[in-house]
């Protein structure tokens, strides 16, 4: 080996070494992003759009016509990101609070209080007017009295059913009360189907806090979580006992609800309207989609309000380079007439402004307009959606839910548990 | 060629420079692996770590020193069920496979027609990536369409769907078997390998001197194969004690939290809970834990390295 290396030398090639990962450390750690969103009149620049759409089948087509279509109009590039619903958000809110992201990006309702504590996010408040949204639907993008988020689609989850089967087994479609309710799932039993495909997984188990509203649990009053109280409990107490007597089935979540509905193995199950799209795209039956109905959700008892949660994908910006033509495209994609009707024709999304609203396509849409007058009508916001922890605090009550259907636990105790936790997650 | 006077040889001496020592060549050629090192793997070891000692989350900004109250925290909630159930998932993921692993490769050690095919088709599980293998088992476990339901059902051995993943127990076994699959070949190999080693003739020997298949492999088989057997137990052992993709996409650490391990708990803490203090808490327990069989591990490899030395020399004394 020649060791015919002088100190001199040595000094010389580690400057050079030092200088080159100088430079590409640099390079590297450069910002990304300016954290100032430019003026709507700087012209159009290049931009980055998030979406969980793009990496479900029944919307990607549509949407990435949608995205190349704004870029063609305004001649920029718009590069996309996509991850999956499940794990959209931890990626999202890694992104932005690593300055990794800048641009629009599609947001459930709830999770926008979660986004803003991030603090990167812009006021759309100048995009959002004249645009004839709706006051509902602008409202569901507001945090703090700021326009966060401007409204893509609003609607709600509600029960959605499958007509057919429902006669065959002679149950009734539109049960006023869960006693009701119980014994057409008993009967829909009968005729070997999973009656009722409600979410069993952790991933969806989060739908049961809508029941237990329907059973009389405000979830949180006074800044407080009340579950543990009698309500919550009881309402635990039903979920598990449509488990063990085989009205539910294990292992479901959202997408597993919409394969089993598809395969006309259940009857029922909780989705948004944009599911029906989903479940005829991957159904055999070619006129499953005439079959789809919704109903009211069964209260406990008669004269009570139905309980649904609200629904909807809202488009914010993160502040940064390119944000600006993001914000035009949030603009774009959300209230443009065109653009919101083909998207509902194509998926179903209702959309969020006046004059779409009562655009042919979407007023002759009787799947849409039912399910607007029967789920959509009393739809309230998840009293949990306040809170930017609101989905750590999910988690954990499906975490104690699951334990009580496995036997691991007892409702009192596992509402308990629950109700400890959402607390210490308050701030 | 030319003479170089006193003179101009420290000329050319002081500007070339003074030459480098070995030691220092050692240093400059060390340098940069040791840089890099400490780039990638200590800065993000120890700012993780560090982590455990604050409070930190991930939706909000600033963090507060908070001493040991995260590690105490996991050690009176979490440390006794997360062990429990770490230890489940690793020794018998380390175990079963070991067992399918050495079978086969005392049966492929073995001439037999077709004997060479086996060998490269068993290792297809272990080149399939891990988390391909736990989508295809999750398939397979599903409570209401899995492929296992639908044969069962078919044979008319069950009359409704099992909820595998949905079950404490059965959860647990379904991990053990999809990593078993993925993990076997490797095992299987490393054994073929030291059984090659074996002499013939010893087997020769044991057998005219009455030996059945069992007394020979205890008595001449394994104490050609124990060390390496006892390294792949180890090495095994710790990757179950790391494991994550199985978990994560098989069962998420369900039914219940029930199948979570440490692995799976830190990135759900951090990821999910968005709780970086208590992440960090339980990553640092996690990594003393390993620690101890990393030390295990290093011991014996130098104990293995002495013996396999002092056996040389006592052969070439002999």
């Amino acid at each position: 080996m020649n060791t015919q290396l002088s100190r001199r030398d040595l000094l010389r090639y580690s400057a050079i070494g030092v200088g080159t990962a100088a430079i590409f450390g640099l390079a590297g750690c450069a910002p990304t992003s300016t954290g100032v969103v430019a003026a709507p009149g700087d012209g159009p620049t290049d931009f980055t759009f998030g979406s969980w759409s793009l990496s479900e089948d029944a919307a990607k087509a549509p949407l990435q016509g949608a995205i190349d279509a704004f870029a063609g109009t305004k001649n920029v590039s718009a590069s996309t990101v996509s991850y999956p619903y499940n794990d959209y958000l931890n990626q999202l809110t890694l992104q932005v609070r690593g300055g990794q992201f800048a641009g629009a990006a599609q947001l459930d309702v709830a999770w926008l209080s979660a986004m803003v504590a991030l603090g990167k996010l812009s006021d759309l408040s100048e995009f959002s007017t004249g645009r004839g949204y709706t006051s509902a639907a602008l409202g569901a993008g507001q945090f703090d009295g700021v326009q966060y988020g401007l409204p893509w689609t609003i609607g709600a989850i509600g029960p959605v059913l499958n007509q057919e089967l429902f006669e065959k087994a002679g149950a009734s479609v539109s049960p006023a009360t869960i006693e009701e309710f119980e014994e057409g799932l008993r009967a829909l039993k009968g005729i070997n189907v999973i009656p009722y495909a409600a979410a069993t997984k952790a991933a969806g188990l989060k739908d049961i806090l809508v029941w237990m509203q329907t059973f009389g649990s405000p979830i949180i009053k006074d800044g407080k979580s009340t579950l543990g109280d009698a309500e919550s409990v009881a309402a635990v107490k039903w979920y598990k006992k449509l488990f063990d007597d085989g009205l539910i089935a294990p292992d479901v979540d959202r997408s597993a609800a919409r394969t089993l509905f598809a395969q006309g193995t259940t009857a029922m199950y909780d989705d948004a309207p944009v599911g029906k799209s989903a479940v005829t795209g991957q159904s055999s039956d070619s006129g499953l989609g005439d079959k789809m109905t919704s109903m009211a959700r069964p209260v406990l008892a008669s004269g009570d309000t139905p309980q649904h949660v609200l629904w909807g994908h809202l488009i914010v910006v993160a502040e940064g380079e390119g944000s600006a033509t993001a914000a035009e495209f949030a603009q774009w994609i959300t209230s443009d007439d065109d653009q919101t009707v083909a998207y509902f024709e194509s998926l179903g999304l209702p959309p969020t402004t006046q004059t779409a609203l009562k655009a042919d396509a979407v007023a002759a849409n009787t799947y849409v307009a039912d399910f607007t007058s029967r789920v959509t009508s009393t739809a309230t916001s998840s009293p949990l959606w306040i809170y930017p922890g609101y989905s750590q605090m999910e988690t954990a009550i499906a975490e104690q839910v699951q334990a009580v259907l496995i036997g691991q636990s007892s409702a009192a105790d596992a509402m308990a548990t629950a109700g400890a936790k959402v607390n210490s997650l308050i701030r | 060629m030319t003479l170089l006077t006193p003179e101009e040889e420290v000329t050319r001496t002081r500007r070339r420079g003074t030459p480098l020592s070995e030691h220092a060549f050692l240093v400059f050629l060390l340098a940069p692996g040791l840089l890099l090192l400490c780039a990638v793997v200590l800065y993000p070891l120890l700012r993780s770590l560090s982590t455990a000692f604050f409070d930190e989350s991930l939706l909000y900004p600033g963090s507060v020193f908070v001493g040991f109250e995260n590690v105490m925290d996991v050690l009176r909630e979490d440390f006794v069920r997360l062990s429990y159930q770490t230890m489940i998932f690793t020794v018998g993921a380390t175990v079963l496979p070991f067992v399918v692993g050495l079978a086969l490769a005392l049966v492929l050690n073995q001439r037999f027609r077709g004997q060479a095919f086996l060998r490269g088709a068993f290792l297809v599980p272990w080149l399939i990536p891990g988390v391909v293998v736990s989508f295809l088992w999750m398939w397979i476990f599903d409570a209401n369409y899995g492929v296992l339901n639908g044969a069962l059902i078919g044979m008319g051995l069950i009359d409704s769907p099992i909820a595998w993943l949905f079950e404490t127990d059965t959860a647990r076994a379904a991990l053990i078997l999809a990593k078993t699959w993925n993990s076997f070949p490797w095992i299987m190999v490393m054994l073929l390998a030291g059984l090659q080693t074996v002499p013939g003739e010893l087997h020769e020997a044991a057998s005219m001197d009455g030996a059945g298949a069992v007394r020979r492999f205890f008595a001449v088989t394994w104490p050609h194969i124990g060390g390496i057997a006892g390294l792949v137990i180890l090495l095994e052992f710790i990757w179950n004690f790391q494991h994550f993709d199985t978990i994560f996409v098989l069962t998420g650490g369900g039914p219940a939290g029930t199948t979570s391990t440490f692995a799976t708990a830190v990135y759900d803490t951090a990821f999910k809970g968005y709780d970086l203090g208590h992440a960090g808490a339980l990553g640092l327990i996690w990594m003393l834990m390993l620690t101890v069989l990393v030390v295990i591990y290093v011991w014996m490899s130098e104990r293995g390295d002495k013996e396999s030395k002092s056996r040389e020399t006592t052969g070439e004394t002999r």
